[in-house]
C-alpha cells in the first residue's frame, strides 16, 4: 500500500496561488475556503521588510490529531495515507479545526468572506450547502470521503486530490503532471504549479522521487515539534525557509 | 408559598394539571400555568419572565439559523472557531459541576452543616447542564446525529467524547438523586452510593472538559493537565457562587424569608468561609496562569499579552474575584445579605467573562492563515449567540421557578431538622 505523499521546493514556489485556483475550481470551493492556501507574511521592519510567502495544503499527517479528537470518527486515516472527512457523520462541532496545528479545515456555514455571497447565488435546491456553476461530475462526489460541494454544517478540508489520486495504478512510485501516464491521477495543485515545485509520490517507496528529494535535500516539516508527522515535507534550501512559529505579526 | 403541596411523582402532577384544566377552563388555565399560581410569587416570576424570554429568545435564533445558518455566528474559520456559544456552554456545565460539588459536602462528606442547600444544588445542577447542553446544541451543526454518530463512532482517543460520556452519566446521576431526594430518601445506601458517584462523575466530567482544552499541544494557552484542575477549581466557585444567589433569589433577597435553618447557614461564618476559600484559589490560579502566560516567549502565547489589555479581564480579576474575596473576608460585611449577593453576582459575572476569555483567547492566534488573518484574531459574537446566551438564562430561570414551586427545595433531611430543633430547645 502506498504511502502518498508531497514535497514542495520553497527555492521554486512563487507565490503565484495557481494550486489555489486549480484546487478550488477541482473542488469546488468558496472564496477564502482554501484548502490549498499560500499564505503571505511580512518579516522584519522598515525599512528591512521583506514579505515571504508560504504554500500549505492539508498534511495528511501520520498521526492527525484531527482524526484523534473527532467524537465521531467521522475524520478518519486512510491505510494509503489519505485524511479524509465522512460528510455524512460530522456533527459540526468543529473540534478538529481547534486541534489542526496548521489552520486546514473549514467550516462552511459562515459569515462570507466577499459580497455577495456567493452560496445565496448560486443556491442549491438539494442537500448541498450550495450550487456552483462548476463543479466535478456528479459520480466522482463522495460525501463518505469529502469530496465535492459539501452539505450545510459540516467541515471540509484538503484531500489530497483522493478522487484522482486513488484512481493511480498500483505500484506506482510518482505521480508526476509531466508524464502522460500519471498526469490524469495527479493533485489538481501538482498539476496546476508552473514552476513545478510540487511533487507527488509515496513515501514508502525509497525508489520514488519524492522520497529521493527528502533524503537528499533535507526535507522538513512545518511545526514537526508538535508531533503529527506531516506526509507533506518542504525543501528549504538556502533560499526558502520553514517559518517556525504561526507567522503573525507581533503584536 | 407553594400553591399546593410538594407532589410525589409526575403522574401526581399531572392528575393535578389535568384536573385544575378541567376545573378553570382553558384560558385561566394557561394563565394560571404561566404564574404558577394564583398569589404572586417568586418563583411565579422567575417561570413567567424565564418562559417568554426564553421563547422569544429560541424564536429569534431559530429564525436566524433558518435563514441563516452559521453565518448568524461571527465565529470564522480563519481565527475564531467556538464562539461565545462554547463558552456559554462551558460557564454553565462548570456551574453544574460546582453545584454538585456543593451538595456533595453534605452529601457525600457529612458538613450536615450543608444539608439545607444540597437539595437545591442538586435541582439547580440539573437545569445548569440542561441548559448548557441546550445551547451547545444549537451551535452544532448537526446536533441530533451527533445522538447516533458519537456512541457508534467511539472515538476513546477523543477528550470530547469523554466529556459527553461522563457529563451524560452526571446528568443521570443527578436525575436519579434528584428522585430520591424528592422522596425524602436521604439516607438509604443508595442514595449514599449516589452521591458518591455522583461526585466522582462530576469530578471526571468537569476535569474532562479541561482536558477538551487541555490536550491541545497547538494551542498553548490551553494546554496542559493544570487547565482541569483550573476547571474543577473554579467549576467550586461557580456552583458556590450560583447557590448564594439562587438562595437569596427564591427569598427575596432577604434572610428573614428564609426557613430557620436555612437563615441559620446564611447568616453563619461557615459560608463565607467556604466562599472566600473558592474565591481564594480561583485567584490564584488566574494569576499564576497569567504571570507564566506573560512571562513565556513560547510561539501561540501572544493571546495573554491581549488579554492583560483587555478591559474585560481587568474587570474579572479585580470586581469579579479580588473585591468578593474582601467581603467575604471582612468580619464586619460577610454575613451580611446584602454583601453576600453582591460578592456571589459579581463571581459569576467575572467567572462569565473568564469562561469567555479563557475560550477566546486561545484561539486568539490563529494557526497558519496568512494573508486572510495575519495578527491576532478579534471577535464580537453576535446578535444571534447573544441570543443563544439570554436563552441559555432563561431557561435555568424558567426551570429554577419551577422547581422552586413543584418541589421543596430547602428540603432537609428530617433527622437534620429534628436534631436542630433539639439542640435549639435544650
Amino acid at each position: 500500500m502506498a504511502k502518498w505523499g508531497m514535497v514542495i521546493d520553497l527555492e521554486k514556489c512563487t507565490g503565484c496561488q495557481a494550486c489555489t485556483a486549480a484546487c478550488a475550481m477541482e473542488n469546488s470551493r468558496l472564496p477564502g475556503e482554501n484548502w490549498q492556501d499560500v499564505i503571505f507574511f511580512t518579516e522584519g521592519e522598515y525599512p528591512s521588510v521583506q514579505v515571504k510567502w508560504f504554500p500549505r495544503p492539508c498534511m495528511q499527517c501520520e498521526n492527525p490529531s484531527c482524526v484523534y479528537v473527532c467524537p465521531t470518527r467521522a475524520t478518519y486515516k486512510t491505510e494509503d495515507g489519505f485524511v479524509l472527512i465522512d460528510w455524512d457523520r460530522c456533527i459540526g462541532c468543529k473540534y478538529c479545526m481547534i486541534a489542526c496545528p496548521y489552520g486546514v479545515r473549514f467550516y462552511v456555514d459562515e459569515k462570507p468572506l466577499v459580497a455577495p455571497d456567493i452560496r445565496k447565488v448560486f443556491r442549491s435546491n438539494d442537500k448541498h450547502a450550495w450550487n456552483p456553476p462548476w463543479k466535478m461530475p456528479d459520480d466522482r462526489e463522495d460525501w463518505k470521503r469529502g469530496i465535492g460541494v459539501q452539505p450545510p454544517g459540516v467541515v471540509s478540508k484538503c484531500t489530497f486530490c483522493y478522487h484522482r489520486v486513488s484512481k493511480a495504478p498500483k505500484g506506482t512510485a510518482d505521480l508526476s503532471e509531466h508524464d502522460p501516464g500519471t498526469r490524469e491521477y495527479t493533485p489538481a495543485c501538482v498539476v496546476a504549479c508552473p514552476p513545478t515545485a510540487r511533487y507527488f509520490g509515496d513515501l514508502d517507496n525509497p525508489a520514488s522521487e519524492v522520497s529521493k528529494m527528502i533524503a537528499n535535500k533535507n526535507g522538513v516539516r512545518l511545526l514537526d515539534q508538535l508531533g503529527n508527522k506531516p506526509q507533506v515535507y518542504y525543501l528549504t534550501g538556502p533560499g526558502g525557509a520553514v517559518p517556525s512559529n504561526r507567522a503573525i505579526k507581533p503584536s | 408559598m407553594n400553591y399546593f403541596a410538594e407532589p410525589r411523582s409526575f403522574a401526581e402532577v399531572g392528575r393535578y394539571l389535568l384536573d385544575l384544566w378541567r376545573r378553570e377552563g382553558t384560558l385561566q388555565f394557561l394563565r394560571l400555568s404561566l404564574t404558577l399560581g394564583r398569589e404572586k410569587s417568586v418563583a411565579g416570576e422567575m417561570w413567567k419572565y424565564g418562559t417568554v424570554i426564553g421563547l422569544f429568545s429560541l424564536a429569534f435564533v431559530t429564525y436566524m439559523l433558518a435563514t441563516e445558518g452559521g453565518a448568524a455566528f461571527n465565529t470564522s474559520s480563519d481565527g475564531i472557531n467556538w464562539g461565545l456559544a462554547v463558552s456559554v456552554y462551558v460557564f454553565f456545565a462548570l456551574i453544574s459541576s460546582g453545584l454538585t460539588f456543593i451538595a456533595s459536602l453534605s452529601m457525600v462528606f457529612g458538613f450536615r452543616d450543608y444539608y439545607p442547600i444540597a437539595k437545591r444544588c442538586v435541582w439547580l445542577a440539573i437545569i445548569t447542564l440542561g441548559a448548557g447542553f441546550a445551547v451547545l446544541a444549537l451551535e452544532l451543526g448537526h446536533p441530533f446525529r451527533m445522538l447516533w454518530a458519537m456512541p457508534a463512532g467511539l472515538q476513546y482517543l477523543s477528550p470530547m467524547f469523554w466529556m459527553g460520556v461522563f457529563y451524560l452519566i452526571d446528568l443521570v446521576l443527578l436525575l436519579i438523586k434528584f428522585d430520591r431526594l424528592w422522596h425524602d430518601d436521604w439516607d438509604s445506601p443508595l442514595s449514599h452510593f449516589l452521591s458518591i458517584a455522583s461526585f466522582v462523575a462530576v469530578v471526571l466530567a468537569s476535569g474532562m472538559l479541561g482536558l477538551v482544552f487541555g490536550s491541545m499541544v497547538m494551542r498553548p494557552m490551553w494546554y496542559g493537565s493544570f487547565t482541569a484542575v483550573y476547571f474543577i477549581l473554579t467549576a467550586a466557585l461557580s456552583g458556590a457562587a450560583a447557590i448564594v444567589l439562587a438562595t437569596y433569589m427564591a427569598y427575596r433577597f432577604r434572610q428573614e424569608n428564609m426557613p430557620e435553618l436555612l437563615r441559620g447557614m446564611a447568616s453563619g461564618t461557615a459560608l463565607p468561609a467556604v466562599f472566600a476559600t473558592f474565591i481564594g484559589i480561583a485567584l490564584f490560579s488566574v494569576v499564576t496562569r497569567m504571570w507564566t502566560g506573560l512571562w513565556s516567549n513560547l510561539d501561540g502565547l501572544e493571546g495573554f499579552h491581549a488579554l492583560v489589555r483587555s478591559p474585560w479581564f481587568h474587570i474579572e480579576l479585580w470586581a469579579g474575584l479580588a473585591l468578593p474575596f474582601v467581603l467575604m473576608l471582612a468580619p464586619t460585611l460577610q454575613r451580611k445579605a446584602r454583601w453576600q449577593i453582591a460578592a456571589a453576582a459579581l463571581v459569576l459575572l467575572g467567572m462569565f467573562i473568564d469562561r469567555f476569555q479563557f475560550l477566546v483567547t486561545g484561539q486568539a492566534v490563529p494557526m497558519f492563515k496568512g494573508a486572510w488573518a495575519s495578527g491576532l484574531t478579534t471577535y464580537v459574537p453576535s446578535l444571534t449567540e447573544w441570543a443563544m446566551a439570554v436563552l441559555g438564562f432563561a431557561i435555568v430561570f424558567a426551570c429554577y421557578g419551577l422547581g422552586e414551586k413543584l418541589f421543596d427545595l430547602a428540603g432537609s433531611p428530617r433527622h437534620q431538622a429534628r436534631e436542630s430543633a433539639e439542640m435549639k430547645t435544650a
